[in-house]
């Protein structure tokens, strides 16, 4: 009995210490919604890396360097152990300090470092987060302090520039850019005898035509969006004629209630309500499994989805395509990544640095593990020209970036909580979007 | 009793260490957090934040979202904390009537108690998925659905299975709190139950629930805090979709300060909180004392 008792309370010590140390671990989950609902997905990493950052010589002045390129990734490997020594040797006296985290904890820190004043000196930043840091007044205006900003900015792409671009003024340079195409499984667009879907009416229809059962008597759908905020529903919107707000973004009635724009939200809300499309809710397959094993036939993806297909199903047949284009043309939405310092950095040795990171080098370099390239000349090189990125770049230059206003954030919320009602049958498209435009109103009015 | 001079110091020394932990860990944010709670601190106004009164407090009472992430809470509250107390009594019963293997089945009982939220929470994410084990076993093996149901996806839905969630893994802790309680009535009441002829549940409601009585306070005590405090499974679990029906006050919280940046928001719904789960601990109290009279 004795005995008993003591086995018994060994397996509790060991059953409470495992669950102690597997609670430590970062949840799958939680990755798999961060990387659908936002455009810088990358495979979950657990801890976050730095480099060493031990002082050789009195004078060195070290920089704080800030990224969310994931600890295991191939881009971390290449910022340090090439681009960094790369850039020191280059720089003697400045050193740099990269510290990795993952891409919802970057913007968490930054914002509480903001209030305690430990902010690092240069940061890479989702290009959405731009305008919330503006706000708050941290961010160095590059093109009133740095004497050779035209010259810099002159050789890096202008609509990705734009999103670093605030009441006039440029609070970052951009670092990589991205935007979303259509991914398609090739063989079920054969069996279905369906082309690929070139226009609006046309991706309606194949949508429809794909989903159903399949062999197995599984549901299958045509189409998959993994959430309902600006970054899944502004490539409908724009390319069916739409808007979120007037060019000057200060007002949404008129535009996120247009008909057109009510027209895309109607669309979306027939298809669920066919059975044709499917994505948002909680329940559902993750995004990428779903297209791997055949239950989701297209999707609107960016760049490191071929990475994570050749990764999780290397063996899947599927091809891409431009976004359908509709009343609007084919418009999809830009996403990307800044770089950019903080009032509080060594502004000369951080404005080096940001430099050399938006050079040729640095960018090709970076564009061998799969970012692409805002530097013309290294879009013009042989590795961008080859690399798996090569049919995004086309869909890149119609691209258009979402409102640039410090509010988005409360904006999209509230976009994907009128859509919601709307798919869920609650309220009619008009009706939601007449609602919607009075809070995008208040908000950009503020 | 008198004490010295010196030995007060040797007491404020030796208090010293844990008095500035907890007054810079604990007692420091609580304060902040309150002065925070009267300005508007978010990212406008990260570096020169400006007085707003009860702004914050105002905006927490009329936002829909709060309303119904309140609501949540509350439904949670109400029906997790009878669930798990109710079955945790009757099971911490049946092992303290069996003689054999008691002690295996109080750690089969309290296994889910040492699970990680996290994992549980994951765990039965899958098995509640539209495409998860449950739909499975009711479509293709028990034929008892013919398509798949949307479990998690509709705001009862969800909250339903982060409630029952929340009832399996605390029938353990209940378990082990009244099993304890339970040795503690005298075995004298009962065998004067007994001569005076009262039945198995007679003697369940005259001698052993008034007996627990004080564990019984504790635990609703302890689990309405804890139900108010629910937050790891439901961010995993539904993670407050679709469209914030499923959020609960803390889930929105951390939506808020952490993805909106609007902590001053935050800081007041928190003090809100905090204010309900007192008058909630208090009327606990009083309904508990009357009884006793």
């Amino acid at each position: 009995m004795k005995a008993h008792k003591k086995i018994l309370a060994i397996l509790l010590t060991t059953v409470i210490c495992l669950a102690a140390m597997m609670g430590c671990g970062k949840s799958p989950v939680q990755s798999e919604t961060d990387s659908q609902s936002q455009e810088t997905a990358r495979k979950a990493s657990s801890e976050p890396a730095e480099t060493e950052s031990k002082a050789k010589e009195p004078l060195e002045v070290t920089i704080n360097f800030w990224h969310h390129y994931s600890a295991q990734s191939a881009e971390n490997e290449t910022l340090t152990k090439v681009l960094i020594p790369k850039f020191e040797e280059e720089n003697p006296g400045i050193r740099v300090n990269a510290v990795s985290h993952e891409w919802a904890d970057l913007h968490e820190k930054l914002l509480i470092s903001a209030q305690s004043g430990t902010l690092p000196d240069v940061a890479r930043l989702d290009s959405a987060w731009v305008p919330e840091l503006w706000e708050m007044g941290i961010l160095t205006s590059l093109d009133e302090e740095m004497s050779d900003f035209d010259e810099v900015s002159g050789a890096l792409l202008e609509s990705a520039m734009s999103t670093a671009r605030i009441d006039g003024h440029f609070y970052g340079l951009a670092l990589n850019t991205n935007t979303k195409i259509l991914f398609y499984n090739v063989k079920a667009l054969a069996e279905a005898g369906i082309d690929v879907p070139e226009t609006m009416d046309e991706f309606v229809t194949a949508v429809k035509a794909l989903a159903g059962t399949n062999g197995n008597g599984q549901q299958v759908w045509g189409y998959n969006e993994p959430a309902l905020s600006g970054w899944n529903l502004c490539p409908f919107i724009w390319s069916m004629g739409g808007s979120l707000t007037d060019e000057a973004q200060t007002k949404g009635s008129g535009f996120i209630n247009s008909p057109q724009t009510v027209e895309a939200i109607e669309m979306f809300a027939d298809l669920y309500a066919d059975g044709a499309i499917t994505g948002w809710n909680s329940g559902d397959i993750p995004m990428t499994d779903g297209f791997g094993t055949g239950r989701y036939m297209m999707l609107l993806e960016g760049p490191w989805k071929v990475a994570e297909m050749k990764g999780a199903y290397p063996d899947f047949e599927y091809a891409t395509a431009g976004m359908p284009a509709g009343k609007g043309g084919s418009v999809s939405v830009l996403g990307g990544e800044d770089i950019a310092m903080f009032n509080s950095a060594d502004k000369d040795a951080s404005w080096k640095f940001m430099k050399f990171m938006t050079g040729g080098y640095a960018q090709e370099e970076m564009a061998k593990c799969g970012q692409i390239p805002v530097n013309k000349e290294a879009l013009e090189s042989d590795t961008a020209k080859e690399a798996d990125f090569a049919p995004f770049l086309e869909a890149i230059a119609a691209a258009k970036s979402r409102p640039t206003v410090s509010c988005w954030s409360e904006m999209d919320n509230e976009l994907s909580v009128a859509v919601t009602a709307v798919v869920s049958g609650e309220k009619t498209a008009a009706q939601a979007m007449d609602e919607l435009a009075e809070k995008f109103d208040a908000l950009l009015a503020k | 009793m008198r004490i010295s001079t010196k030995s007060k110091w040797q007491i404020a020394l030796l208090l010293l260490p844990g008095l500035l932990i907890f007054g810079t860990f604990t007692l420091y944010p609580i304060i902040k957090l309150f002065y925070m709670s009267f300005f508007e601190w978010d990212f406008k106004n990260a570096l020169g934040q400006s007085f707003i009164g009860m702004g914050n407090y105002r905006e927490v009472a009329g936002d829909v979202y709060f309303r119904t992430a309140f609501v949540n809470t509350i439904l949670y509250t109400l029906i997790t904390v009878p669930g798990q107390m109710v079955i945790g009594f009757l099971i911490a019963l049946l092992i303290s009537q069996v003689t054999k293997f008691k002690v295996g089945y109080r750690v089969l009982y309290y296994l889910p108690v040492v699970t990680s939220w996290v994992i549980a929470s994951l765990v039965f994410k899958y098995v509640f998925n539209t495409e998860g084990l449950l739909n499975y076993f009711l479509v293709n093996i028990a034929h008892v659905a013919g398509k798949n149901v949307r479990w998690l996806d509709t705001r009862w839905g969800g909250l339903a299975v982060a409630m029952l969630l929340g009832i399996w893994k605390g029938i353990g802790w209940n378990m082990v709190v009244f099993l304890a309680a339970l040795q503690t009535v005298s075995q004298d009441l009962y065998e004067a139950a007994e001569v005076d002829g009262a039945g198995p549940v007679r003697k369940l409601f005259a001698v052993t629930l008034p007996g627990i009585r004080g564990t019984i306070l504790f635990a609703l005590v302890m689990l309405t805090i804890g139900g108010f405090n629910v937050f790891t499974s439901v961010k995993m679990i539904t993670g407050g979709e679709p469209a914030h029906r499923t959020d609960v006050v803390l889930t929105w919280m951390y939506y808020k300060a952490f993805s909106a940046g609007k902590f001053g928001y935050s800081a007041a719904l928190s003090f809100l909180i905090t204010l309900a789960l007192a008058v909630l601990a208090v009327i606990q109290f009083r309904l508990m004392q009357k009884k006793d009279r």
